[in-house]
This record gives C-alpha cells, sequence and structure tokens, in this order.
C-alpha cells in the first residue's frame, strides 16, 4: 500500500510539471490582459495533435515535432490575442464568452482535422520503463518534468531580469502606470500571448509523448489550468507551480485510493474548496471578491 | 400598449400556424422542438446575464439535474409527469442552493466555479448508480399523456407543451423586468456598489435571479426528458446544453426579451438543415465562428439591430 501511494506521488509529481506549464501561459495572459483565454487547453491540446501528426505522418520521434508546433500554436495564440483586443465593449465578460467561442471552434477544427479517436505515442522510446528505487516511470515523463522546470526557470529568469519581462509584470501590477512609464501595453499583452504560446506547445508535446489525446481534452486541460491559478493566487510563479503539482499528486492519488472516475471530481473540489475557504489562493494577494 | 398585442397576436398565429402546416413532418417537428429546447435555456441564460450581470458556463447542471428529478419522480413516486415537470424545475432551484456562496465571486470566477458544479454533478451522477442508474442510463421514462383530446406525447402535443412553458417564461421574465426588482436590477447593472448604498440587497436580487434561471432550466431540462424518454450523465450534462443556449443568446441579443428565442430558432435550424449537410462531424466549428464574430461586431445581438425601434433604453 505504501509503495502505491509512493508510486501515486511520484507520477502525480511528474504530471504536475505539464499542468504548471498551462496553467502558467493562463495566468500570464490573466495578468496583462485580465482575460481568462477559455480557449487556452485547445492551443495545448492543438500542440499535441501536431506531435501526433509529426509522429504519425513522418515516422519520427513526436519531440521533433516542438518546432512546428512552436509555430502554429504561437501564430494561434496571435491570432487569439488580436481576436481577444477588438472587444470594446464590457470587456471582462465578452471577452470571456469570446474565448469560449475560439475553444468552440479549435476543438471542432481538431475534430474535422484529426476525427474524434483516441490518439496516443507508438514510441517505444519515449515509453521505455525509467525505474529509480521502488518508483516506475515512462522515460517521457521525467524527462518533460525537467524540461518544465528549466522552463519555468526560464520564465523566471525572463519576468525578472529581461525588459520585456519586467514590462509584464508592470502591465500586470498597473497598467496606467506602465504605460506612463513608456511601456507599450498592447505589445505586452501580444508578448504574454507569444509567451503562452510557447509553454503550450511544450505542454502540449509532452501530454502527447505520455498520455492519450482526444478533441474534448483541450476543455478539461483549460480547466484545469484555472484550477491550478486559484489555487496558487494570481500573479505567484513558485505558487502555480505548487498549485500545478498539487493538483497532480491530488489526481493520481484518487485514482490508485478510489476510482479513475472521480480524477476530474478531485480538482473541482480542491477549486471550490479554495475558493471558499481562502478566496485569495495559496500565495495570491489579489482580491477576486465581487 | 395595442402595438404589443398586435406582436403577441402575431406571434401567437405563427407558432400554431408551424404545427398546422408542418405536423406531418416529424423531422421538421422534431428540429423545431429541440430548438425550443435550446430556446428555453437561452432564455434562462440570458435572463441571468441580462437581470443578474452574470455569465454562466454551467447551465447544464440546471438542465440534467431537471432531467433527473423529474424522470425519477415520475418513475419512482408516481408523480404525474404534468408535476413532474414542475419538479424539475424545483429540483434544479434546490441545486442552485449549494451553488449560493460562488454568488460572491466576480466575473470570470462566478463563470467557472458554475461550470466546476456542472461537472461535479455530472459525476455524481454517473457514479450514484443506484439511484441514477448510472452512465447506463434510465430508460422507460413516462411520456407526456393524452390531455383534451391532444395526443401529447406526439410531435405537436410536444411542440405545444415547450411551446406553452417558453410563453410562460417570456411573461415571467417581462413581469420581473418591470416590477421594482427589475428596476434594482437595472441599476447594479449600472454600479453595484452605488445601487449597494441605497439600501439594495444586491446579492439576495442576485440570488433571486440565479434561482429564477435555474428553476426555468430545470423545467426544460424535464420537458425534454419526457419527450426523449431516455436518460444518461453523458447526455443530460453535455456541454452542449451550455453551448448552443449561449451561441443562440448571443447571436438574438442576451438584452432582449425575444433574442435568445429567435435566436435559438434562427441557429439551431440553420445548424441542422444546413451546417450539418455540409460537414457531417464538427459543424459546430461555424457555430463557434459566429459566436466569436458577434461578439466582436455586434455584442447585443442581432434583434436590438432589426427592430430599432427608438426607445434608448430597451433593455434592462
Amino acid at each position: 500500500m505504501t509503495d502505491l501511494i509512493l508510486q501515486a506521488l511520484y507520477s502525480g509529481l511528474l504530471q504536475g510539471g505539464s499542468y504548471a506549464l498551462i496553467a502558467l501561459g493562463l495566468a500570464l495572459v490573466f495578468g496583462t490582459t485580465k482575460v481568462i483565454n477559455l480557449a487556452h487547453g485547445e492551443l495545448v491540446l492543438l500542440a499535441a495533435y501536431i506531435a501526433y501528426t509529426v509522429e504519425s505522418g513522418l515516422g519520427v520521434n513526436p519531440v521533433l515535432a516542438i518546432p512546428a508546433a512552436l509555430v502554429i500554436v504561437c501564430i494561434s495564440a496571435v491570432i487569439m490575442y488580436f481576436l481577444v483586443s477588438m472587444v470594446k465593449t464590457d470587456r471582462e465578460l465578452n471577452s470571456l464568452i469570446l474565448t469560449y467561442g475560439l475553444g468552440v471552434i479549435l476543438t471542432n477544427a481538431i475534430l474535422l482535422i484529426w476525427s474524434a479517436d483516441i490518439r496516443s505515442t507508438s514510441s517505444a522510446w519515449l515509453q521505455d520503463a525509467i525505474v529509480v528505487g521502488p518508483l516506475y516511470s515512462m522515460r517521457s515523463e521525467p524527462m518533460f518534468f525537467i524540461v518544465s522546470v528549466v522552463l519555468m526557470g526560464g520564465l523566471w529568469w525572463w519576468l525578472s531580469r529581461s525588459w520585456y519581462g519586467r514590462a509584464v509584470r508592470a502591465v500586470a501590477g498597473n497598467r496606467d502606470a506602465a504605460r506612463l512609464m513608456g511601456i507599450n501595453p498592447r505589445r505586452t499583452e501580444l508578448v504574454s500571448f507569444v509567451i503562452a504560446g510557447i509553454l503550450a506547445s511544450f505542454a502540449g508535446v509532452a501530454i502527447f509523448s505520455y498520455g492519450v489525446i482526444q478533441p474534448s481534452l483541450g476543455h478539461v486541460l483549460t480547466i484545469k489550468a484555472f484550477v491550478i491559478t486559484v489555487l496558487a493566487g494570481i500573479g505567484s510563479i513558485p505558487g502555480v507551480l505548487v498549485g500545478a503539482l498539487l493538483l497532480g499528486v491530488a489526481e493520481a492519488l484518487t485514482v490508485t485510493l478510489a476510482s479513475s472516475a472521480l480524477q476530474e471530481l478531485v480538482g473541482m473540489i480542491l477549486f471550490l474548496l479554495v475558493l471558499f475557504v481562502m478566496p485569495n489562493g495559496l500565495f495570491g494577494r489579489a482580491g477576486r471578491r465581487g | 400598449m395595442k402595438r404589443s398585442l398586435i406582436a403577441w397576436i402575431a406571434i401567437l398565429v405563427v407558432c400554431i400556424a408551424v404545427p398546422v402546416l408542418l405536423g406531418h413532418n416529424n423531422y421538421i417537428m422534431s428540429l423545431f422542438i429541440a430548438a425550443l429546447v435550446i430556446g428555453g435555456i437561452a432564455l434562462a441564460w440570458a435572463l441571468l446575464g441580462n437581470l443578474g450581470g452574470m455569465v454562466s458556463f454551467g447551465h447544464s447542471a440546471f438542465f440534467g439535474v431537471g432531467a433527473y428529478v423529474s424522470a425519477l419522480s415520475t418513475m419512482e413516486a408516481g408523480v404525474p409527469v404534468m408535476a413532474g415537470l414542475l419538479l424539475g424545475g424545483v429540483g434544479a432551484v434546490v441545486a442552485s442552493l449549494v451553488m449560493l456562496p460562488v454568488l460572491r465571486l466576480r466575473g470570470p470566477y462566478f463563470a467557472l466555479a458554475i461550470l466546476a458544479y456542472a461537472h461535479i454533478f455530472k459525476i455524481v451522477a454517473t457514479e450514484w448508480s443506484s439511484v441514477t442508474g448510472g452512465s447506463g442510463g434510465l430508460s422507460g421514462i413516462p411520456a407526456f399523456p393524452r390531455m383534451l383530446g391532444i395526443d401529447l406525447a406526439g410531435k405537436s402535443g410536444s411542440y405545444l407543451i415547450i411551446l406553452a412553458i417558453l410563453l410562460v417564461f417570456i411573461l415571467c421574465y417581462q413581469a420581473i423586468r418591470k416590477s421594482h426588482y427589475g428596476i434594482a436590477l437595472r441599476a447594479m447593472h449600472d454600479s453595484e456598489d452605488a445601487t449597494r448604498v441605497v439600501g439594495v440587497n444586491s446579492t439576495l436580487l442576485k440570488a433571486m435571479m440565479l434561482f429564477v434561471s435555474a428553476f426555468m432550466t430545470g423545467v426544460v431540462g424535464a420537458f425534454n426528458v419526457h419527450y426523449i424518454g431516455f436518460l444518461e450523465p453523458d447526455y443530460a450534462f453535455n456541454g452542449v446544453w451550455v453551448t448552443l443556449p449561449i451561441i443562440a443568446a448571443i447571436f438574438g441579443g442576451y438584452r432582449t426579451i425575444w433574442g435568445p428565442v429567435l435566436g435559438a430558432l434562427t441557429v439551431y435550424l440553420v445548424d441542422q438543415l444546413v451546417f450539418k449537410n455540409l460537414i457531417p462531424s464538427g459543424h459546430q466549428l461555424i457555430l463557434g465562428g459566429l459566436l466569436v464574430v458577434m461578439i466582436i461586431f455586434s455584442p447585443r445581438g442581432l434583434v436590438p439591430v432589426l427592430f430599432k425601434s427608438g426607445r434608448k433604453h430597451a433593455s434592462a
């Protein structure tokens, strides 16, 4: 039993790496534009399907799909930015409905192009067992976990050191003040969408390399990412990482101890619990009450 | 007043002409019924959005709960089907009670918290199989009875029921909008803080709008289950019951009363008769595109654009 729980903790942690990438993209875009991009999970899924196409079409390792995924997903993210920026009235709610519509478009486009069949990788190299003491995983899981940690480190460095990264934080903190300091908020918003696209590309390829994908998954990923940002509180990268790992572990433990049917329930319950008990998240400070 | 009376008579004539002219065509009638079901949810969704200022992505929760409550109460407790419809609405209101805490949240947080509830209800319906029949679903749900010599279980009869439900809802919506609650809600739309200052309990008003919206959706869900005669969690809590009503309401104009219903009729019929033939699977792609275009170019919908009656504050 202890072995099973340890194994669940380990698998959950590894899964949490990709969750963190997805949630960071969502949180970054929310920070600058104050828009919850409900089509964010679909961007991740798009990258996953590009990995599938590269593997099944060219017969190569799906990891090599990352450049193609980066290009296509970032272009999609930029298009999303321009559409969202066209919303003029009642921005908060209309942009929410707009991105919901974008999600419907992407889900159905994926359905049209790749059909409703469930896909997974056939690469034996990615699926090889890696044994660490009593713990098992596929090779792709620790590999992409390390990639996630590196990307998050890079993002942290970019946000705290580079000019644009600091501009993103400035716009997220106070848009008008940032504008007075000579920052172009619109360009900064565009940059945040592109970064979200980059993170989504890696997360999508990761999800395909160790799991199964289907068109309805995008919606589920958006919800998970939102749950994580609520757990973390807005504006905290370490918080997002902890929230993502927490969700990954909670899901894995539920599957091990109860049933896989309840896997989605645990995220939802965590989400509601945090909203009611600690409305500012585990690490955040911004209020979200009306 | 006279003008609105003429409009009502015209609408009634058109509504009754549909089964008289098309009643022999089962396919077309079933499309109309399905469109009105979507229209009912769209109306309830728009009421919450327009009067309560809340966007919900979880109306499938009310739809599913209404369907289950009505199906189970008629099957297990022998409640008459017509009473089951009301019970379905009441069940949805009870379900919305657990959502009351999320009323404190604003904007996106509210929208997504409601979505979380919809997911939880779906999982509960799947896992609580001793009552709900689990993922295998329920069958043999009683159909509508014969009343006054009309077989209400048939296409024309079902059409008349859902039509009557919708007309009652529309009258209720109008009554709420005209009442002093409606004035307070309109003021809340401009500035919730200012409205609270003058002594309006805004949270209570929002809760009441949530109840009304949940009740309407629950009744529509209950109607649908007796009309279809079969129920399973994936169907009852399907995301379609959120997506299509939102598109219909935005297309028609969610700040008007007729917009969501007319939007549902237009969007659903065109989708089924045209888009579905063009792209058999994934035809909602076009609907998603429609939603995006509407939000960007005409977020108030088409009804206000088409019927510019000169009234500046036609919307609540």
